[in-house]
Order: C-alpha cells, then sequence, then structure tokens
C-alpha cells in the first residue's frame, strides 16, 4: 500500500485497539512489582479505547480530522502513567500528519512516528530508557529509515513494528528491574501490540482480526489464564454502559454483585453518581441489581459481536433509555460562593473515602490501585467543585501523571501535590489551610510528604525474586514506601513484621487501615499487637475498605 | 501619690506562691455543674474540678464574676488615691472584662481603676498581670507599667495542644477552629489566640507529635527573636509530664536565671479546654 487514506487509518486504530483489548490481560501481568494493580494493558487499553470512541465524530475522512480526535480522545481517556504516555504519544503522532488531509505517504507516517516519539519524551520529566520510550523511539528511528529508503507507507508501518519489537526484546538488558523479574516492558509491550494492530489493520478489518485472535492461542508466558482470553470473544458480548444516581452507593457492593455476570468491570464513583461498565451477556440482570441502587441513566447496550461492521454504525446499536440530562457529576449549587481553594482526592475504599471527605476533600474520586481514574474523570471532578481553584491529591504514583495533564483542560486553577499513598494524602491535608492561596497550599503540602512511611500488604500475582527475596504466587507480600520488603503467609503478620522495618526512635503515631477482605477483629488484634510493641507510639486502627490490600500502614 | 494595685481573675491561672509573691488580687470566676455553683479556688480546688469533671455526665460551665464582685475587691484593697491595673480575659472570650469595666464607673472616683483587656486566657493572662506586678515591685511609674503591659499583650504567642476539641466546641469557644471539627482521625491540633480568639494553628496527628512541634516552635521563636530577651509561661491540665517536655525545651532558649512561669489550668479556663491542656506563651521583650 503506497500511501493511506483515512479509512484505512481508522481501520488500522480499531484493529489496534481490539488487539491491545485482547492482549491487555498479558500486558497487565509484565508488571514488574507482582502486586495486583498498575495495570498498564488495561489502562493503556482504555485510553486507546477511548481515543477510537472518539473517531465516531469524525464528519468526514480527512487524515488530521481523524488524527485531530484521536489525540484529543486519548488525552480525556488516559488512565494511568502509561495511558497518559500513551496519550503524548497519539498528539504527537496527530501534530506530525497536520497538514496531511487525504493521503498519507511513507515519509507522513514516518514524521509521524518522530513526532510521536518526541512528544512522549518531553511528557515525562525523567525519561527512563527500557520503556515504552525507547520503543517508541528506536520505532521511529526505523519507520525514518525505511522512508528515507524510498518505503511506501506500509513499508513504514512495517519498519516500525519490527523497530519496535526489537528494542521491547531488548528492554531486560537496559533496565535491571525487568531482567531480574524476568519480563519485558509492559508499557512497551503495549504500543508493539498498538504497532501489530496497526500492520494488521492494513489489510485485515476489525471483524476479520476478530476472528483471527479468537483462534490465536495467546501468547502467554506469564500467569495468563489462556481458557478465559479464548472465551472473552463468546461470551459477555454485550458492553452494557450506565449511571447510577443515588446517594451513598457502595461501589465495591456493586463489584462483589457484578462480578460474576462479566468481565471489564469499571465501576466509578462519588456521593452521587457511579458509572458501572461491563461487558456481560446478562445485561437485565446487571440493570435490575443496580436499578434497586437508584435511577439509572446514560444506560448504553452495544452487542460487542455485531458492532465491529464500522465503528460508525455504533449508535444503531446502541439503545439509549437516557431518562435525565444530568450526566457525571452533579453541579454544586450555584447560590454558595465559590471557596478559594477546593481539594480532590483519589481514594480507593468507602473507609478511607470517609476518611478523606472528613478532612475537608470536596469531591473523592474512586480509584486507585485497582483502576485508575482517567483524566476526563478528575475533570470531571474538578469542575464540580465550588472553587476557584484546585488541589489534587492523587494518593497512588500511577495518578499522579494523569492528575498533571487536569491543567491544561479545566479553566480552573489547578495544582497537583504528588501524593503516593493515601498515608501521604492524609499527611498532605494535615498542612492545608483554608485562606492560604493555592501555591502557598501547594508548598506546604508537598513539604509535608516525608513526614509519613507508608506500607502496604497485599498478595503476590505471580512467582517473582525481589532482591533476597523468593516470591511465590499468592504469597502475602509487604511492601514498605512501594518497595518489597517483607514475605509471609499471613496479612497480621507481615504488617506486623512490615511495621518493623518502618519504625525508628523518631516515630509516634502507627495508623492501620484495613481492607474490605479484613475483618474489624483481625486489624484491632493487630493494633493491641504493634501498641503491646511500640508502648511509646500512638497506634490507630481505621476501616479502609480498600479492595486488595490486606492492610494499608502508615508511620509518622 | 496612691498605690498601684494589680487584679486579675481566676481565668489567669497564676500559682499561689506567684500571686502572694507579686501581690497579684485575684477575683474568681463560678463554675457550675447542673445545679452546682463553685467560685474558682475559692470553693473548688483544681483536683477537685478535674476529679468532678471526670463523673458528671453534664458539661460545666463558668460565669463571669458581677461588677459587685470587682466593685468589693476594688474597695477591699484600695485606699482613695490609689490606683488598680485590672487585667482580664480576653474580652472576645468571657464577659469578665466587660464586668470590670462596669465596676470601674461604680466607684467613687478617689479610686483610678484602668481594666485591661488581655486578649489571652491562663498564663498569657497571667504573665501579663506578672509584668504589671513585676513593674510595681520595680517602682516604675504608671505609664511606664501599662506601655510593658501593652507589650507583652501585642507580642504574646500562644500555642496550645487540647486532647479533645469537645470542651472548646461545646463551649462554643472555636469559631474559628471549627473546620479542625468532626474530622474521623484522632487530630491532636496545635491550636493559638488570634486577636484574642482561639484559632486552628496547625494538624497535628497523635499528641507526641504534637509537643514535638510545640518544642520546635519555641525554637523558631527563638530564631525570629534575637537580641531580646524571652519571657515564657505555660499552664496544663492534669499533665505534669507533657509539660515537663516543653519546660526542658523552654530552658534552652530563656536567658540566664530567666524562669518558666508555670501554672496548673484551674477550673474557669479547664471547663472549655477539658483535660490534657499544655499550653505555651512567649514573649520576647
Amino acid at each position: 500500500m503506497d500511501v493511506i487514506n483515512g479509512v484505512t487509518l481508522k481501520n488500522m486504530l480499531l484493529v489496534a485497539a481490539r488487539n491491545l483489548d485482547q492482549q491487555k490481560d498479558m500486558v497487565n501481568a509484565l508488571n514488574v512489582f507482582p502486586v495486583p494493580d498498575g495495570d498498564t494493558g488495561t489502562n493503556m487499553s482504555l485510553t486507546l479505547n477511548a481515543a477510537v470512541k472518539e473517531l465516531e465524530r469524525a464528519e468526514n475522512n480527512d487524515v488530521n480530522r481523524l488524527t485531530t480526535l484521536l489525540a484529543r480522545g486519548s488525552l480525556m481517556g488516559a488512565r494511568g502513567n502509561s495511558g497518559v504516555i500513551l496519550s503524548q504519544f497519539f498528539r504527537g503522532f496527530s501534530d506530525g500528519l497536520a497538514q496531511v488531509k487525504a493521503e498519507a505517504t511513507g515519509e507522513d507516517v514516518a514524521r509521524a512516528f518522530t513526532s510521536a516519539s518526541n512528544t512522549t519524551y518531553r511528557a515525562v520529566m525523567k525519561p527512563v530508557e527500557g520503556t515504552m520510550l525507547t520503543v517508541a523511539r528506536v520505532a521511529a528511528e526505523s519507520a525514518e529509515e525505511a522512508a528515507q529508503e524510498g518505503k511506501d507507507a506500509a513499508g513504514v508501518i512495517k519498519a516500525a513494528l519490527l523497530g519496535a519489537q526489537q528494542s521491547l526484546a531488548d528492554t531486560p538488558n537496559i533496565l535491571p528491574v525487568l531482567k531480574e523479574a524476568g519480563v519485558v516492558d509492559a508499557g512497551g509491550q503495549g504500543l508493539v501490540c498498538i504497532f501489530e494492530g496497526f500492520w494488521a489493520g492494513l489489510t485485515t478489518s476489525p471483524e476479520e482480526m476478530e476472528a483471527i485472535l479468537a483462534e490465536q492461542q495467546v501468547p502467554s508466558e506469564g500467569p495468563v489464564d489462556v481458557a478465559r482470553l479464548e472465551t472473552e470473544v463468546l461470551v459477555n458480548k454485550y458492553c452494557t454502559e450506565f449511571i447510577i444516581l443515588g446517594e451513598g452507593i457502595d461501589p465495591e457492593r456493586i463489584r462483589k454483585k457484578l462480578d460474576p455476570l462479566g468481565d471489564s468491570m469499571i465501576v466509578v464513583g462519588d456521593d452521587h453518581v457511579t458509572k458501572v461498565h461491563i461487558h456481560t451477556d446478562h445485561p437485565g440482570e446487571v440493570l435490575q441489581f443496580c436499578g434497586e441502587l437508584g435511577n439509572l441513566t446514560e444506560i448504553a447496550i452495544d452487542n460487542m459481536m455485531l458492532q465491529n461492521q464500522e465503528f460508525s454504525n455504533h449508535e444503531n446499536h446502541r439503545l439509549d433509555y437516557t431518562t435525565d440530562n444530568v450526566v457525571g457529576f452533579p453541579q454544586p449549587e450555584p447560590s454558595a460562593p465559590p471557596k478559594p481553594v477546593g481539594l480532590v482526592a483519589v481514594v480507593a475504599g468507602d473507609g478511607l473515602a470517609e476518611i478523606f471527605r472528613s478532612l475537608g476533600v470536596d469531591q473523592v474520586v474512586t480509584g486507585g490501585q485497582t483502576m485508575n481514574p482517567s483524566t476526563e474523570d478528575l475533570v470531571t471532578a474538578v469542575n464540580s467543585v465550588n472553587a476557584e481553584s484546585v488541589i489534587i491529591l492523587p494518593n497512588n504514583k500511577n495518578v499522579i501523571f494523569a492528575a498533571q495533564q487536569v491543567k491544561e483542560l479545566v479553566d480552573k486553577k489547578v495544582g497537583v501535590v504528588p501524593t503516593r499513598s493515601a498515608p501521604q494524602g492524609i499527611s498532605a491535608l494535615m498542612f492545608f489551610v483554608e485562606g492560604d492561596s493555592l501555591e502557598e497550599n501547594v508548598a506546604a503540602m508537598e513539604d509535608s510528604l516525608g513526614e509519613v512511611k507508608t506500607g502496604e500488604v497485599t498478595y503476590a500475582v505471580r512467582s517473582t525474586v525481589a532482591g533476597d527475596l523468593q516470591i511465590e504466587e499468592r504469597d502475602i507480600i509487604g511492601l514498605a514506601e512501594g518497595k518489597i520488603a517483607i514475605v509471609g503467609s499471613t496479612p497480621d503478620q507481615v504488617a506486623f513484621d512490615l511495621v518493623k522495618t518502618m519504625v525508628d526512635e523518631d516515630s509516634t503515631v502507627i495508623s492501620v487501615y484495613y481492607g474490605a477482605d479484613q475483618s474489624a477483629e483481625a486489624a484491632e488484634e493487630l493494633g493491641t499487637t504493634l501498641q503491646e510493641e511500640y508502648p511509646d507510639c500512638e497506634v490507630e486502627v481505621y476501616s479502609g475498605g480498600q479492595p486488595l490490600y490486606y492492610y494499608i500502614v502508615s508511620v509518622e | 501619690m496612691g498605690k498601684i494595685h494589680v487584679v486579675t481573675d481566676s481565668g489567669s491561672d497564676l500559682a499561689l506562691e506567684v500571686k502572694e509573691r507579686l501581690g497579684i488580687h485575684v477575683v474568681p470566676l463560678t463554675v457550675q455543674f447542673g445545679s452546682e455553683i463553685f467560685k474558682d479556688g475559692v470553693e473548688i480546688s483544681v483536683a477537685d474540678f478535674y476529679a468532678k469533671l471526670k463523673t458528671e455526665s453534664e458539661m460545666p460551665s463558668t460565669c463571669q464574676p458581677s461588677p459587685a464582685d470587682f466593685v468589693a475587691m476594688y474597695e477591699k484593697i484600695a485606699e482613695p488615691g490609689d490606683t488598680i491595673i485590672s487585667v482580664h480575659l480576653s474580652s472576645k472570650m468571657s464577659g469578665t472584662y466587660q464586668s470590670a469595666v462596669l465596676a470601674s464607673t461604680m466607684l467613687d472616683s478617689s479610686i483610678k481603676v484602668i481594666t485591661v483587656d488581655s486578649k489571652a486566657a491562663s498564663m498569657g493572662l497571667g504573665l501579663v498581670a506578672v509584668t504589671a506586678a513585676e513593674g510595681v515591685q520595680a517602682g516604675k511609674d504608671l505609664d511606664e507599667i501599662l506601655s510593658d503591659v501593652q507589650h507583652v499583650i501585642d507580642h504574646l504567642q500562644v500555642y496550645f495542644v487540647v486532647d479533645t476539641l469537645e470542651f472548646l466546641k461545646k463551649n462554643g469557644r472555636i469559631a474559628l477552629a471549627q473546620a479542625l471539627v468532626g474530622t474521623m482521625l484522632s487530630i491532636k491540633p496545635i491550636l493559638t489566640l488570634v486577636d484574642g480568639e482561639v484559632a486552628p494553628f496547625e494538624k497535628i496527628r497523635g499528641k507526641a507529635k504534637a509537643l514535638k512541634r510545640v518544642r520546635e516552635l519555641i525554637l523558631e521563636f527563638q530564631a525570629r527573636s534575637r537580641e531580646k530577651t524571652i519571657r515564657a509561661a505555660l499552664s496544663h491540665a492534669t499533665a505534669p509530664e507533657e509539660a515537663e517536655q516543653v519546660i526542658d525545651a523552654l530552658k534552652l532558649v530563656l536567658p540566664v536565671g530567666g524562669e518558666v512561669v508555670v501554672g496548673e489550668i484551674g477550673p474557669t479556663i479547664g471547663v472549655h479546654t477539658g483535660p490534657g491542656v499544655v499550653a505555651l506563651f512567649l514573649c520576647a521583650v
């Protein structure tokens, strides 16, 4: 194929999105830390899906119009660090094709890859080699080389793919942590999946791709559940999305109830609005259960088996039971004067959400460990706060980047305090002074980050070696400041041992936030044991309600 | 030329020894538990008060002295031609100052009463009264004493840590600190006084950390007060060991021979702050 027109480009992107969606579990399994979160594959896939969804808005098939929509869609849909970097990739890709209307030549495509690579490097403050940045760069270099050799558009894309694959294989040689964990870089793998989709999309339609993927035994080195991947295209064919309006809805309860009914589940929300997304064969049951919790609106049920002819047909399959025009978060009472500085925090778990609210946070965005909120979720939350400026507490290292993107997307002044854990967020809130400016507050809150040490107790999702520690799948692991410090068999013992590594003579307060799957009695007992061990410290035990993490502990 | 007398109220938390040594007269407020009414320091001791606070279900309240109580005190201690400096609890917190002002207008004009709003409480008020009384003992003239007193009022820095905000909240003495109430975590805020009212200074988790921070604040105060002499007072409510930690830190910044004026928080203030309070008062002169 000499040149690429808009129709082909769209096809490439749709196939890439399908491919990444199919392979996301494999990408997820590449996490360096075997903790059940930081799902790179899921984040990149959701980001790309949001981006291709935006293509539906195209009124024509001009290449530059499509890429502009792609860039915008990925920016708003960006989840997690890898999602944000991917959105920057598409932003650069779009810039590279800004002058191209009808057909992109090999040179145009190479320029787009180079621009994409440059933008991703600029997006991160300290670029690290051996990550998806390297993969994007090597792909761009290969693409430029091919273009100079006079290759056509298809040839350039093939070169980019081959370059990316080679670069990906090389990532463990560049980044020692990858080698130690025996994996390639997850973000780089996600990018390769996208490039594979580009290549396949030149000649294959999304539905053909679907069939190919269904045939394929997905290459699996990690603990990927092949059986589930295979059946994924056969079952759970209805993509069901809606919003529940109602007070005090517990997302965790919905997740537990809906989990057996399907996959690709996302339940996010705040006090008043809960968004639900699930792939299921039983949309009726899903709606019935959730309808009992509150008023349903923005209901959309898509048959994913039928929907792939053209994404533009999408609207035809959409059952739209919109009952209310309220979308997203409710707007604040217009009568109240805006506060000078408002607060938004990203928190997983009802208990922690309640604690953050009690400390003055205006909007709690559910997310963090299981599901990184998208940039758009954060934009919506920031806009819903009745304040002139807003401080965001990401409370997770994988959300900080997305939070920083919000600054460019809202009219309000936004500050981000780069909190990496809920305890850091709580500590930062101690330094929030109502009446001080955004800048003063952000500076004081940033200074506080060193005041508290965070420990987390979870389980290993696969076997690995971390330093001197041999870890088996399902072992209980304790992380101090994000690094694996303790391996054991019970959450309580690991939590106790973990605290031991964190306490020093200056410590005064030990806080224990127990997770959704941990009993209050066990947590209280842990608290008592810790109090006996550290009589000079004040030990406090709270229900955090967070998923996956038995305990989050902090020492200050 | 008559004598100068110093009068304060029981919100000053001055120790008996200090009052006697400096000749400071104290008009008591009354503390009320249900239907039982006690004159602070006269009819109820500090120890009895905190014991009662533990057992009584109802929150106690305080009542300012009546103008007549002040008139009685003024007439008892002063001869015609004398002057009385009458320093009292912040007028934003208590009507005591208002009572004293009224009383001063009810007296025979042969006794001159100068009423002073200390804009402080506890040993902050105590420090103002001590400054006045020391001036009297040193033979300073009235203008100089009043100027010293004003300096302390204007430059007093207060930090205090409470075990619980419940008492301040129930008694409505925490308008500005409202933001701290109702949090789920056990926060031990450091509070301060701004223009005679309680205000939040910093939110801290855990009392040990709060006290550590108070010790740091002493050093910060010293750094701001170079070339000046620091005067310090401290009061506490049933927290002698925690008070001792702060006193040790204070000793490091005081001039040689300088003394920390220490008092126990009595019923008048204790009603509003509860047990476990450590309060620090600093002034550079």
